[in-house]
């Protein structure tokens, strides 16, 4: 059974706990969900396991930290550190879908507007120059931010666990703001003030449309192929 | 770890093989069975790290499968390497189990 089949179970019968519960319970996913390189089939496997345990020892008036123990959050690690890592085979696919398919929206953008912009507009050229060398390099280091970006994403999310003291409102906001406008602040910077080498080549900006296309529609196959999202 | 906790760990694991091994169980009906046989002082909870750890080392394995009622649910049952340890498990008990008895006999009443 796939792991996206038993994600569906997992949401249907979180329903059936109290709210209380179901906080609790809620964070406990969030904290098991947000690891990075653990079994998915595994992770989700268990974490339904937790889940019926609960709902069966709720309907027997117990709570949770009968059933879990005082430290809720140590539970967690525990059950973390027992889950396997992932197959090699199955995060490499995953990479290759993740990088396939942003490649495929970034190019399919960047070739759409340019076409548009200057067919309608007149606005810069109907060819694109590129250095092939810096370009390269461009697309490597905006691939290493994302990277850190998506993992200081799930720390962060993984560290809302368990809190009793919720942040306020305007103070995440700001903090995620700041954040946000760093980590594109940066990739801007490196994209304005990296010096042009390598092989130089002229290529109409429609084709980077048609690459794009042709990049989602590979990667749409592997989702469909592998069920990498649903 | 304490040594405590690694005897009860090593002990509890023995236990869940020998469940396991009478018949295919799920999660929440061994963390029962447990407690039928009186080991209520382990919390529910600590039989689900015990299990990925069985499962990882190949003793036990588990498969989603539909249940009587409900939904579906994971199965678990011994692999010929499980069946090995629990054999194991079963000789090392044995060979403890009278020894430590008679020491406590004669030396450990403390009323």
């Amino acid at each position: 059974m796939n792991a996206k089949d038993i994600l569906k179970i997992n949401n249907r019968l979180r329903e059936k706990l109290t709210e209380e519960n179901k906080k609790i319970y809620e964070d406990m996913l969030v904290y098991i969900r947000t690891n990075t390189n653990k079994s998915e089939q595994q992770t989700e496997e268990v974490l339904l396991e937790l889940l019926e345990h609960f709902v069966a020892a709720q309907s027997e008036g117990k709570s949770a930290h009968d059933i879990f123990g005082d430290n809720i959050k140590q539970y967690c690690d525990e059950i973390i550190e027992e889950i396997p890592g992932e197959k090699k085979s199955v995060s490499l696919v995953f990479g290759a879908y993740l990088l396939i398919n942003l490649l495929g929206i970034m190019s399919l953008t960047y070739g759409t507007l340019g076409f548009f912009f200057n067919n309608v507009f007149h606005m810069g050229s109907n060819d694109v120059e590129i250095s092939l060398g810096s370009a390269i390099v461009n697309i490597l280091i905006d691939l290493f931010l994302i990277y850190c970006f998506v993992k200081l994403i799930l720390k962060w999310i993984k560290s809302s666990t368990f809190n009793e003291k919720v942040k306020k409102k305007w103070v995440e906001f700001l903090q995620i703001w700041i954040v946000c406008t760093l980590f594109i602040g940066i990739m801007v910077m490196i994209n304005v003030f990296m010096p042009t080498f390598g092989l130089e080549m002229r290529i109409p900006v429609i084709l980077f449309a048609g690459i794009g296309f042709i990049l989602l529609i590979i990667s749409w196959v592997l989702n469909k192929k592998y069920r990498i999202t649903k | 770890m304490s040594l405590r906790s690694q005897l009860l760990k090593g002990v509890l694991e023995g236990c869940i093989l020998a469940i396991i091994h009478q018949q295919p169980t799920y999660g929440y009906e061994l963390s029962v069975k447990l407690q039928e046989f009186g080991l209520s002082d382990v919390s529910e909870g600590s039989i689900y790290p015990l299990l990925l750890r069985l499962q990882k080392e190949q003793l036990i394995q588990g498969t989603m499968q539909h249940s009587e009622v409900g939904p579906k649910r994971k199965y678990y049952h011994l692999t010929d390497e499980g069946k090995g340890a629990l054999k194991q498990f079963i000789m090392q008990w044995e060979s403890i189990k009278l020894p430590v008895d008679s020491i406590l006999k004669k030396g450990g009443t403390l009323s």
